[in-house]
């Protein structure tokens, strides 16, 4: 799904859907998000199953075998990652850890590593992409501390940001639209190894 | 990434905020299994960002275990024939 150009900084998908009618009339500007279905797209699956079959094909050949469970969970989330837009501050985080774990200990080739280096480089550090709720965007430095909570906002949005990648200096309505975004990927991403292992294991079901 | 979105609307479109937030709520009780909430009802936001955070922890706590379960299958099973199985009807 590479596409996205500067121009086009509005448009997320390749296929935006019409926005849905606004009853305010202040300039009807707001989350023009698309319905979840789109997110789920056959073109993301089949990209995520790419990157993710592609590393398990890796790992089977040159990972040893006590090492495999944590670089296979590793492997998904990278999967996750660049089957998404790469302009999600979750997968700009994902990516930068896996960046900056892999640089510690070189263990990919060499192209892997550039184009590694490549999308990192490309997308921008800062997290707060999605200010799509402009009154609220604050100018404080993504890396420090979680922004003032806003006005409503509950408790429950700081556990959030702990567990969403990328969350931890998102404001409330980013952090609302990333947090959407990435539990439909995830979502995919277990629905993708769930069919792996139904397909991989044995036809006598003898661990059930 | 030009950012259009001027930052001049902060004072004046505190309302149209409130608006967006409970749009984004929305889609996220949306997203949650049909079990935990029911999506009809008028659920408050914190219940919505409680029930998803467990729901994020579920999705990462199954990550883990297909990890392992991957993990011992490809140990034991033909990679070049099972990949072939596999491209073939996830791609279809």
């Amino acid at each position: 799904m590479a596409g996205g150009k500067r121009t086009t900084a509005r448009h997320q998908h390749n296929h935006p859907p019409p926005p849905p009618p606004n009853p305010s009339p202040n300039r009807g500007r707001g989350v023009a998000d698309p319905p979840p279905a789109s997110d789920d797209s056959p073109s993301s699956k089949r990209m995520l199953a790419f990157h993710f079959l592609r590393a398990l094909a890796r790992i089977h050949s040159t990972t040893p075998a006590p090492r495999r469970p944590r670089t296979i969970r590793r492997a998904a989330y990278s999967s996750m990652a660049r089957a998404a837009s790469p302009r999600r501050a979750w997968t700009q985080a994902l990516l930068l850890r896996r960046a900056r774990s892999r640089g510690v200990a070189v263990v990919g080739s060499s192209r892997r590593a550039v184009l590694l280096r490549r999308r990192v480089s490309a997308s921008a550090p800062p997290p707060m992409l999605r200010a799509s709720a402009g009154a609220t965007s604050a100018a404080a430095p993504p890396v420090q501390g979680p922004p003032p909570r806003q006005a409503g906002e509950p408790a429950r949005a700081d556990a959030l940001r702990r567990i969403v990648p990328g969350g931890a200096g998102m404001e409330y309505c980013s952090l609302l639209d990333e947090t959407a975004d990435y539990v439909l990927h995830l979502r995919a991403q277990v629905q993708l190894m769930q069919s792996l292992v139904d397909l991989f294991s044995p036809p006598n079901p003898t661990s059930n | 990434m030009s950012n259009r979105r001027s930052r001049s609307r902060q004072s004046g479109s505190s309302r149209i905020t409130e608006e967006q937030i409970s749009d984004l709520v929305s889609k996220l009780q949306d997203l949650l299994p049909e079990a935990r909430l029911q999506s009809n009802a008028r659920v408050p936001s914190a219940r919505v960002l409680q029930e998803t955070c467990n729901y994020i922890r579920n999705l990462h706590q199954e990550v883990d275990d297909l990890s392992e379960r991957l993990s011992e299958l490809l140990a034991t099973s033909d990679m070049s024939s099972a990949q072939a199985a596999v491209i073939r009807s996830l791609l279809m």
